[in-house]
């Protein structure tokens, strides 16, 4: 007798919303979609804690020199620090005390009062804040990023699964972690060799542990006008029109979410490309993110290495670019790569942009993607993610004009103890956009989670857009978990939109398909579990980095015993 | 709130091994929360064909089944085809065909007797006795009005998980088919070019048919191909079919129009060098050209030693295509048989001339 074979199979969950019905929605939501300013700017008054409420515990506070300097934070912080009890160093034994005490004052007040601050991330803050001042980086020109970023990290606090959209991932274990930001970097600490350098003859920038390393960077075949480099070595013009007013605003565009925040008091290096008006660059310009230092795995000295690279993209009217961003890092060693990327796209332009996350299966990688669109220009995004122990994108599109087309492809592959969150947030606030959104995860470990929150706001002036979005997931093993939650709000009335959601096993009449060919069972299983992420992976920009990513998919399939070794099928 | 917005969320029991055998049921042990009232969530079917053996009565089945057969034995025909012999399509009339023709006759490929299938998931009847015979050399067409069974009959013939065959057999080479997996069959020279091809994302064309080809080539113990051997191999099949060797890069049927999928399927059959070719209205969504390349190319497959079953709403295809006999499929069943001539009534007439005549 042959064992029952089990399977978890839910789907589709699947639905259309035709034109012209959902305006009872709209009807519904109208008064609703003026709210949200004044919503944010309550938040953003600081309130009084409600009669009652315990006060801030006066012994959890950390010595003093750990906190950012800025004057905000000064003012906010001076209550508690100067009736408490100082508690310096920086042993383990210490570290344990302050973090059972933050633990301790959190539970009891983070429900209290958004302007109540949140002594672990004030902490860190603080250290990045010390991390920049030690290396001589204060008066930058980032200084005002930083100043913005800290200050906007006073309102946040670090998410716990009470907030919406950190519901089912977890990051509490960073707060019981040793975190330290990464030391100055020295380019000679690791081997280039290990890199993943493409095998194209594009121009390449390589950031190492936040900052970009110009000895491994590479410029070749770039347009006339094109500026590519690190903030410091532009040229004063470029810096004023096009890097100046992205410094400004971190508070607004990081809507409260502290990782964008952390990124902006951390950060060392911006890189700047900006691709002025009717150029378009022939070949794709590859980014690589590594992260060398990391700390051991496990024992009292294990801590995450804080690196925070940030890169700002602005392409003209009429401009195209191909950009290709690669995460990867030191195996076997612990690292947080905190990125974050903004992408301005003017009339007419175009961005296709590919997205690799290939981290050491210990890291943590948490990003942040801005991307705005001016009228009839395109983005377009292939995103594939793979290594880290968490991993976090937050990927928000803010349409700036008519007649844009966005596409987002995505491919999440969470195995063993992983965690995969995508979070997507489109917003279309004028006419005939189109956007597609494809979200496919495979969980092929039942440690495995893979979650995706995907949100498209058709506002009131979208009218005729046509939005489609699908997101399907495949578990393959027992208890593998995902949550999915795409979503669909329509306020304009005259839109073409669909959404739908699957959790299902493979579809068999693909499967009969094969085997009607002739294709035993297994071969057409393992063709379709490589296929389910291969839809996506097809679209990724150049032929090197396809035969990688191929390789890794399938060697990791391959090792878990789910599409065999030899299969005959390419991406 | 006007978000049409689901949350599901599933913890769930999924494969204890990825490679068991298809025969295995699989126990649905989804915990399954959807926290939205839009969320529609269904269980994707699960089924498959049971083979031959009697599962539930088919008592309907008996009954049509016997009368077509003496309907057919009843008016013996003289039969006009390129062949002109007698009219064997009955198992009934083929166990004695006129003895002066009797070394013409090709050796039958194909023999289906009281097929009964239903629907596995609603159990709803769909064939209820089949009768049919078709020897080397052949070609059948059958026609009739849309739901009158013939896709089904096509996809239990090549073992489609959704149908459960009640009774009747199938006999293929003289070997059971009902006892073979799908790929078995395909393997034995059994080819369904279907009516709607599925799309597959994420697997290119070129990958597909070179698995196709090479599963059939070891099961005959002949040598796989590798790539650029498979590619030479190829290349005259779609010269054939006149189609661009761009579809090799494409993601098989993804996008494509309805009749790239025809040709796809007929570039399939090339490439497999089927014995029995089931061919499901491959005629639909055919421009002229696309008909005349598509017919050609099964035209230029035939062989004194393989048969064609073509399932047809249209003369036009039979131009082409020249059927030996022509079968009036109804309500589960073949009701008439005839040679080409009963293509040209159906079309003159409709199916209800049809019914007068008979
Ligand atoms: N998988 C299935 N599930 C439910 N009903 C089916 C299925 N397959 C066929 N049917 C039903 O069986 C009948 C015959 O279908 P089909 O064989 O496709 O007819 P034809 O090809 O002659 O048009 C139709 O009523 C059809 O709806
Ligand atoms: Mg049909």
């Amino acid at each position: 007798m042959a064992p029952v074979l089990q399977h978890s199979i839910a789907g589709p969950a699947c639905f259309v919303v035709p034109r012209r019905t959902i305006a009872i929605a709209a009807a519904a939501t109208a008064p609703r979609s003026a709210a949200p300013r004044c919503n944010v700017a309550s938040v953003a008054e600081p309130q009084a804690p409600p009669a009652g409420s315990p006060s801030l515990p006066t012994g959890s506070a950390v010595s003093s020199r750990r906190y950012p300097r800025s004057v905000a934070l000064r003012t906010a912080l001076s209550e508690p620090a100067k009736s408490g009890a100082k508690i310096g160093g920086r042993r383990h034994g210490a570290y344990v005390q302050e973090a059972a005490l933050r633990d301790q004052a959190e539970a009891s007040m983070s429900f209290v009062s958004a302007s109540t601050p949140d002594l672990f991330l004030l902490d860190l803050a603080s250290k990045l804040e010390d991390s920049i001042a030690q290396d001589g980086l204060a008066n930058d020109p980032l200084a005002r990023l930083r100043e913005e970023a800290t200050e906007a990290t006073l309102s946040c606090h670090w998410p716990t699964n009470k907030d919406e959209s950190y519901r089912f991932t977890d990051v509490k274990f960073l707060k019981q972690a040793n975190i330290n930001p990464v030391n100055v970097p020295s380019e000679s600490s690791f081997d280039p060799a290990s890199l993943n350098l493409p095998d194209s003859n594009g121009s390449r920038l390589v950031f190492v542990d936040g900052v970009l390393c110009k000895n491994l960077s590479s410029l070749e075949d770039v347009p006339e006008g094109v500026v590519i480099g690190s903030i410091s070595s532009l040229p004063k013009e470029a810096v004023e029109e096009h890097v100046l007013p992205r410094l400004s605003g971190v508070a607004r565009r990081s809507e409260g979410d502290v990782y964008a925040c952390l990124n902006g008091v951390g950060a060392r290096d911006l890189v700047v490309v900006i691709v002025p008006t009717g150029v378009k660059v022939p070949k794709p310009l590859y980014v690589l993110y590594y992260s060398a230092q990391g700390g051991p795995v496990g024992g009292p000295d294990s801590a995450f290495a804080l690196s925070n690279p940030r890169l700002l993209v602005s392409v003209g009217k009429d401009a195209e670019l191909d950009l290709v961003e690669d995460f990867t890092g030191a195996p076997q060693t612990l690292y947080w790569t905190n990125s974050v990327c903004e992408i301005d796209i003017a009339e007419s332009g175009r961005v296709g942009h590919s997205y690799v996350q290939e981290q050491s299966l210990n890291a943590v990688h948490i990003r942040q993607t801005y991307v705005s669109q001016v009228t009839a220009s395109t983005y377009k995004l292939v995103e594939a993610g793979f290594g880290g122990r968490l991993s976090r994108h937050n990927l928000s599109i803010q349409q700036l004009g008519p007649d844009t087309i966005t596409e987002m492809s995505t491919f999440l592959l969470a195995g063993r103890k992983q965690l995969h969150d995508l979070h997507s947030k489109l917003v279309l606030d004028h006419p005939r956009g189109i956007s597609r959104q494809l979200h496919k995860c495979i969980v092929s470990d039942s440690s495995g989670h893979a979650v995706f929150d995907g949100n498209v706001r058709v506002n009131r002036f979208a009218q005729q857009t046509d939005a489609g979005q699908l997101s399907r997931s495949l578990l393959l093993a027992p208890r593998a978990t995902v949550n999915v939650k795409p979503n669909l709000q329509i306020i304009a009335n005259d839109v073409k939109c669909s959404h739908g959601a699957a959790i299902s096993d493979l579809e068999e009449d693909q499967l009969f398909y094969f085997r009607a060919r002739g294709i035993d069972v297994q071969t057409a299983r393992s063709a379709l579990v490589f296929s389910f992420g291969a839809e996506v992976l097809q679209k990724l920009v150049g032929e090197g980095l396809r035969k990688r990513v191929e390789n890794l998919v399938k060697s990791s399939l391959a090792a878990e015993g789910y599409i065999k070794p030899d299969l005959p099928v390419t991406i | 709130m006007a978000a049409t917005g689901a949350v599901v969320s599933v913890t769930g029991v999924c494969w204890e091994a990825c490679f068991q055998p298809q025969r295995n049921r699989r126990v649905s042990a989804t915990k399954l929360q959807s926290s939205s009232a839009d969320a529609v969530v269904g269980f994707s079917r699960k089924c498959r064909v049971e083979g031959a053996t009697l599962m539930s009565s088919c008592s309907s089945a008996v009954k049509p089944s016997s009368s077509s057969v003496s309907s057919c034995s009843s008016k013996p025909q003289q039969h006009h085809g390129r062949r002109g012999r007698a009219f064997a399509t009955m198992a009934t009339m083929a166990e004695s065909p006129v003895a002066s023709e009797l070394e013409k006759v090709g050796d039958v490929l194909l023999e289906v007797r009281g097929l009964c299938a239903v629907v596995e998931a609603t159990g709803k009847e769909i064939l209820r006795g089949v009768d049919l015979t078709v020897r080397q050399g052949e070609v059948h067409a059958i026609m009739g009005k849309n739901g009158s069974g013939k896709s089904t009959l096509s996809k239990v013939l090549v073992g489609h998980p959704d149908y459960l065959v009640t009774s009747g057999t199938a006999t293929y080479k003289g070997e059971n088919l009902f006892d073979k997996e799908p790929e078995e069959r395909s393997h034995a020279g059994l080819f369904l070019s279907f009516q709607s091809p599925v799309e597959i994302p994420g697997v290119s064309n070129m990958d597909f048919l070179r698995m196709a080809c090479n599963a059939r080539r070891s099961s005959l113990g002949l040598p796989e191909f590798g790539p650029l051997e498979f590619y030479g191999f190829l290349s005259p099949k779609l010269a054939a079919l006149n189609m661009d060797p761009s579809f090799l890069d494409r993601n098989v049927n993804e996008g494509f129009s309805g009749g790239e999928k025809k040709r796809n399927e007929i570039l399939q059959l090339a490439v497999l060098e089927a014995d029995m070719a089931i061919l499901d209205e491959i005629d639909s969504g055919l421009d002229v050209d696309a008909l005349r390349d598509v017919a050609a190319a099964v035209n230029g497959l035939r062989k004194s030693d393989n048969a064609v079953l073509m399932i047809t709403h249209y003369q036009r295809l039979l131009d082409y295509i020249k059927p030996t006999y022509v079968h009036i499929m109804e309500a589960g069943r073949i009701v008439k048989t005839g040679d080409s001539s009963l293509a040209l009534q159906l079309e003159a007439g409709g199916y209800e001339a049809l019914k007068e005549s008979a």
